[in-house]
């Protein structure tokens, strides 16, 4: 079977990258996974594993939360799309090294190889969410109240990391070892100002509009009002989210573009 | 039909330059069998790597309109992790072949028999030049780029591969980077010297060597 590249036009440049895209994410999961039966169940456990310990701690603390909303369902609501915004930008910075054998192949771009990362870690986050909100369902009686916002919520930040990924990326293979080291603690700290576990109108007034330039703050607050429905106040920009996300990729492209001649395989 | 046009590739390491190819120009059309010959360290592998995608030129641009396998001859191209047949259904993936058919061919071309279930890191060199040999001829490219990948494996496979290589003669086109004179002569009909960072043609095989052995 023939691999010519003459004469395919855009739509068979798609078809093929999809099929390099899909075959990259059977990889990754074969390489993180293995084989064994058990292997791919891991993917979406490790993240349900720190969300519902968190959950558990502060449901069990006691603290409530303002305007009475469900301690545990919040925190996992929280961190599930959290650890998602975490595992994509760690992961970012060693795509290029740890997957060297990959770029020996013309059809495998870098880009490819994020993208495939960044659907694997979603898909994983997005299966997660789905069986928190399952169990908690028939736990407690409480279903999403619009699960396609949810959804566009995870999706939207899913869409944020990847950009800053490709920017991560592109400033490690131009020779910056210290970004990686910067993005691990940077994701920590960064949890405050993220809005993961804070709500804006908790905040006064005053501090809203400073509280939404963040864009991931906006993609948190999404999938709460998917989850909790209209109880509590929300404040989220789908224009302002949508160009961040336009611009993030748009410069993670650039920056990559700039960094592709550093490439060595 | 491949085209190099102005590719320079220049490596910058510890704050020095080291301006490997300085101006490669050239095409190759579907049927041409070149030896690509040079001193150690003239920058072949790199040029190998150029053309084949898995390298990006500092200038100048590759335009490729017919498939290009990647660099044979180094286990490079496999995942040492993944056993030998998820190589292989990778591979057939990313490239749009039947799974289940390249993973027959591979087989039996390589003879690897049930080793094909071990991850390729428990693999010796000769195992896994099979392996990868196999595979680029499963995928069926326009272009072979062959970095003497026939001297591993026993003499048996390089038998094989050379019949491989020779059935495809005409409708494939190959290029080779070799030190060998008499591997040159088998399966080339025109070489280049690669030196000073350009790449030289010349028609005629023996003149080639001739001028590779002057250098």
């Amino acid at each position: 079977m023939s691999g010519a590249a003459q004469g395919i036009g855009l739509f068979g440049a798609m078809r093929i990258q999809a099929q390099v895209i899909g075959a990259l994410v059977i990889r990754e999961m074969h390489t993180r996974y293995g084989r064994e039966n058990i292997g791919y169940v891991w993917l979406f456990i490790e993240p349900m594993i720190l969300a519902a310990a968190i959950g558990l701690l502060h449901s069990l603390s006691g603290h409530g939360l303002p305007g009475g909303l469900p301690t545990f369902a919040f925190y996992v609501v929280g961190y599930t799309p959290f650890y998602l915004l975490r595992a994509v930008l760690n992961r970012a910075a060693g795509s290029v090294v740890q997957n060297a054998p990959l770029f020996y192949h013309s059809r495998v771009t870098v880009t490819d190889v994020v993208v495939a990362r960044s659907l694997l870690e979603g898909a994983a986050v997005m299966v997660a969410m789905a069986v928190f909100i399952t169990g908690i369902g028939i736990v407690t009686g409480e279903w999403p109240h619009d699960w396609v916002l949810m959804a566009l919520g995870v999706v939207s930040l899913l869409a944020l990391c990847h950009g800053a990924a490709l920017i991560i990326l592109s400033l490690t293979v131009l020779g910056e070892q210290n970004v990686e080291r910067i993005v691990h603690p940077y994701t920590y700290l960064s949890i405050p100002m993220s809005g993961a576990f804070v709500m804006v109108w908790w905040l006064p007034y005053e501090l809203h509009w400073w509280a939404t330039i963040y864009p991931t703050v906006h993609s948190f607050e999404m999938t709460r009002a998917g989850y909790f429905g209209p109880v509590v106040p929300y404040h989220y920009d789908v224009p302002y989210l949508l160009a961040s996300i336009v611009i993030l990729n748009v410069l993670g492209l650039l920056a990559l573009r700039v960094a592709r001649p550093h490439l060595e395989a | 039909m491949l085209e190099l046009r102005g590719i320079h590739k220049v490596f910058e390491t510890q704050g020095r330059r080291k301006h490997v190819l300085r101006g490669v120009d050239c095409q190759f059309r579907r049927g041409d069998s070149v030896a690509i010959l040079g001193r150690n360290g003239a920058g072949k592998s790199t040029l190998v790597r150029i053309i084949s995608g898995a390298e990006h030129p500092t200038r100048g641009e590759v335009v490729r309109r017919m498939s290009v396998s990647w660099p044979l001859g180094f286990s490079g191209a496999t995942h040492s992790a993944l056993s030998g047949a998820d190589n292989v259904r990778f591979v057939a993936r990313i490239y749009g072949c039947p799974v289940q058919r390249t993973l027959d061919f591979v087989r039996e071309f390589s003879e690897l028999g049930d080793d094909m279930r071990m991850p390729v890191r428990t693999y010796s060199a000769g195992m896994s030049a099979r392996l990868s040999f196999a595979m680029s001829l499963a995928v069926d490219f326009d272009c072979y780029l062959v970095d003497e990948v026939v001297a591993a494996g026993d003499s048996r496979f390089a038998e094989r591969c050379r019949q491989a290589l020779l059935e495809r003669r005409g409708r494939s086109t190959l290029l080779l980077v070799s030190h060998q004179p008499d591997l040159v002569r088998t399966f080339c009909t025109s070489a280049a010297t690669l030196h000073d960072g350009k790449l030289t043609f010349h028609e005629d095989l023996d003149q080639a060597l001739a001028t590779y052995h002057a250098l």
